[in-house]
């Protein structure tokens, strides 16, 4: 293993991160991750690249997992601005599946300011009508409660349009503001099966970042998703939501029946990798290919991770 | 007395007033549907929704009139507010002598317009009453104007205050709605402004039917003559502009009981009186010049429902009516077209109590008799499933209450998927976003092509019209998944269980 050592306290944050889980990635698979970003080298620490939980409730694995990856002080600074991104695209109660589970986002939100976190912001661009999903998510009650701030994402005016110079064929997406404005953010989507993109999980939850949703369904929509990952300001962490995951009729779903309930988390800088992880464990529930999801394959090729568990150092974790 | 009775109409009115533009203002509607139970207590929706709920509130309207005559007008309408609002303004912008009222003496038109809207309606076609309705008109005055200026404003808000009041995105905009709301309003100011309630007196089909109807009211406004001198202080007052005091008599058709001249005259000279088949002393001589008048507009009637005979015989009614294009997709619970445009008079309720702004009013979608009705467009959103607003907020029946679970499975259209245009076929690549809305799942995805491609596939019996799809659908120009409206909304199969075992796993598969 190479170990580079710099001056790491004088690196921006950012940066410090990626190079972190780049270089943790880049040094498993044996590659030099030096010109990665170029931004700085550092030594790879003992954390781990990818935590699975299982067997708690949503909070409880949340900690177990935090502190697998190293606590949320590697991912948050004091005084940071920090966007927390859930699936909130449907008017649908928590026990359906289609939404994070609030529970957890309560749970980060409140590591967040335990951290020392400025401001948390919780937002998404639903697919329902917006206040129905905020509401009847029952995210909007967990995210005040634990004293965050939910943001609006129902009208164009909150995006900004953002180049993205290394997709192949969203050039440039309308993103939204808080990303754009926020030090840290972290990618909480639920893991579900879904009708167009196969599986959707951390990456296909950038779709409710971006305002133009249509353009993505109409211009390859699996390379689409793999291009919104090469946004520069990716999330610090992606924590996928298996307490209870959709494995029929997803996105969306008709019924309960719809819905597994296997109480599991999964945790990664990688978003990848964590994808990757939660297709294999969708794939118990559900007959799933890996290749099917052709948005994962697309972003390794692309280099934005790997979908190659066995070259990472991955925690299990089962509780109870 | 008076005074007090009064001032108990004027605070009644304008509360009722306020609460019924409160009913069509986003805020309000939003939270609470305590204001759109006002909208019930309008004259034209108890009529229309007389067989389903409105027959308590007619009843109770049409006791009062007979009691009192048309105090629906000085009290309950929203319109008759209005235009007491700018009479009360005009009056500091008139010089002394132009504020005085004077008397002016019955103008037939009313009969006209009222006949005219009667043939209609007769005819099977409710649209003019909905055009001339004042309950009517003030719902798309409300909407078209008050509530775009609230929204205005409110983003204006939401401008200095970013992250705690919300931007609310413009919806459809139906200029010709605008126009004629604008119009309406416009009218209405002028003619309160000048003439005070002409409009009540000369157009508004309520306001004539209310006013035959007073002429039997038990109670009725009267001079005293033995304490009437004539001094034209009530005369003055007179909005209505109905106090003759030439033949010192009171034209209870036009009277819309506002009390103002009871107040006015410092004698006491004028009162509610048990009138009931009592033939006023004043009736008798003036009856001579009344009877000219009153034949002509015997005449009119006759003629008039001798042509509404003749057009219902001929059943000219069908012919007139024009049937709705594919592209008229009614509101869920409006049951059928005859129904629908039967009952609706456009006060554009439904569209203000859409919270996804998908109810816009209809141009040329439903025919000519349908104009300004409300309409679905998926332009800029889709129904939700879980939202049956608009079924619960018609005051008209013209959309049937509906319960959720009723509205969940009632097609207000089936969507039409045009393969050629699916961008699974033109592009060969992944898309689904229709498959992905699908509530009821109407929409599944199959397998295409040699690719591992997956294309979406229609089960017509389980969709209910509520435009997911079709919204959401990327292709251009022309969508690949179209909903189109049904004359007769029909009801959709439930959708499937698809019940699937539990599975237990104790590993992680990776």
């Amino acid at each position: 293993m190479i170990i580079f050592v710099k001056t790491i306290m004088q690196m921006e944050r950012r940066n410090f991160i990626k190079t972190a889980f780049l270089g943790g990635i880049a040094s498993a698979v044996g590659l030099k991750s030096n010109d990665l970003f170029g931004a700085g080298k550092m030594s790879v620490d003992a954390s781990n690249d990818l935590v699975a939980v299982m067997g708690g409730e949503p909070g409880q694995m949340y900690q177990k997992a935090i502190e697998a990856m190293g606590g949320i002080t590697r991912f948050v600074k004091k005084g940071d601005k920090i966007v927390i991104k859930p699936n909130i695209g449907w008017d649908k109660a928590p026990e359906m599946a289609a939404n994070t589970n609030p529970d957890l986002i309560s749970a980060i939100i409140k590591d967040c300011y335990l951290a020392g976190a400025s401001q948390v912001t919780v937002f998404d661009n639903t697919c329902d009508e917006w206040q129905a999903c905020y509401k009847n998510s029952g995210i909007e009650k967990a995210v005040k409660d634990a004293g965050a701030r939910m943001a609006f994402a129902h009208d164009q005016k909150y995006f900004k349009e953002v180049q993205l110079p290394k997709a192949v064929r969203m050039k440039s997406a309308k993103i939204h503001e808080a990303i754009i404005d926020c030090d840290a953010w972290i990618n909480v989507p639920v893991l579900k099966n879904h009708g167009g993109a196969r599986m959707t999980i951390s990456m296909k939850n950038f779709m409710g970042i971006v305002w133009d949703r249509r353009f993505m369904h109409a211009n390859d929509l699996q390379q689409c998703i793999a291009d919104c990952s090469t946004f520069e300001k990716m999330p610090v962490l992606n924590i996928v939501d298996a307490y209870r995951i959709m494995t029929q009729n997803g996105p969306k779903g008709k019924s309960i029946e719809d819905v597994q309930v296997p109480k599991a988390l999964f945790m990664s800088t990688d978003i990848v990798a964590v994808d990757a992880a939660a297709v294999k464990f969708f794939a118990q529930f559900k007959e799933m290919k890996l290749e099917e999801v052709s948005h994962i394959g697309l972003a390794e090729s692309m280099n934005i991770g790997t979908s190659d568990l066995s070259k990472l150092k991955v925690e299990r974790i089962r509780i109870g | 007395m008076y005074t007090y009775l009064k001032k108990a109409r004027v605070a009644l009115s304008v509360f009722f007033m306020i609460a019924i533009t409160a009913a069509f203002i986003f805020f309000v509607n939003r939270e609470s549907p305590f204001f759109s139970f006002f909208l019930k207590l309008q004259f034209v929706p108890s009529l229309l929704g007389v067989f389903s709920g409105g027959l308590l509130v007619f009843v109770i309207l049409l006791a009062l009139t007979f009691l009192f005559g048309r105090v629906y007008c000085s009290t309950l309408c929203p319109v008759g507010t209005y235009q007491d609002v700018v009479s009360r303004i005009a009056y500091y912008f008139k010089t002394k002598k132009k504020r005085r009222f004077k008397f002016s003496p019955v103008n037939n038109i009313r009969y006209i317009v009222f006949g005219i809207v009667v043939l209609f309606i007769i005819g099977g076609i409710t649209l003019p009453l909905g055009l001339l309705d004042p309950y009517s008109n003030w719902g798309r005055v409300s909407n078209e104007i008050i509530s775009r200026s609230e929204q205005l404003m409110h983003n204006g808000v939401s401008f200095l205050f970013p992250d705690t009041v919300f931007y609310r995105s413009y919806a459809h905009f139906t200029l010709g709605s605008f126009l004629f709301a604008l119009a309406f309003l416009l009218l209405v100011t002028l003619m309160s402004a000048f003439r005070g309630r002409l409009y009540c007196n000369t157009i508004c089909p309520v306001g004539t039917l209310l006013g035959l109807l007073s002429r039997l009211s038990l109670y009725k406004p009267a001079i005293n003559r033995d304490l009437c001198t004539r001094c034209q202080a009530c005369v003055m007052k007179c909005k209505s502009q109905c106090i003759d005091l030439e033949t010192q008599t009171i034209d209870e058709s036009r009277c819309v009981g506002c009390l103002d001249c009871m107040v006015a005259c410092k004698n006491g000279g004028i009162s509610y009186l048990f009138s009931y088949k009592k033939v006023k002393p004043t009736e008798i001589e003036t009856r001579t010049s009344k009877v000219s008048q009153e034949r002509r507009s015997a005449l009119i009637a006759i003629g008039l429902l001798g042509t509404a005979m003749a057009t219902k015989a001929m059943n000219l009614g069908p012919v007139m009516k024009t049937k709705p294009k594919p592209s008229g997709i009614m509101p869920p619970g409006a049951a059928d077209s005859d129904h629908f445009k039967r009952n609706c008079t456009a006060c554009h309720a439904c569209i203000a109590a859409c919270p996804n702004n998908i109810i816009k009013p209809a141009t040329n979608e439903y025919g000519l008799d349908g104009v300004l009705l409300p309409v679905l467009s998926f332009k800029n959103h889709f129904c939700s499933y879980e939202c049956n607003e608009c079924a619960l907020v018609c005051p008209n029946d013209a959309l049937m209450p509906l319960l959720l679970e009723e509205k969940q499975v009632t097609a207000v259209g089936k969507v039409k998927f045009f393969q050629d245009r699916c961008i699974v076929k033109t592009d060969g690549t992944d898309c689904g976003a229709c498959d992905e809305h699908c509530p009821t799942k109407a929409i599944t995805m199959v397998p295409f092509g040699n690719d591992g491609l997956y294309i979406p596939k229609v089960n017509g019996s389980l969709c209910i019209g509520c435009g997911a799809c079709e919204y959401i659908c990327p292709a251009i120009p022309q969508k690949a998944m179209v909903v189109q409206g049904l004359p007769k909304q029909v009801k959709a199969k439930k959708p499937s269980l698809d019940k699937q075992e539990k599975i237990e796993v104790d590993d992680f598969g990776f």
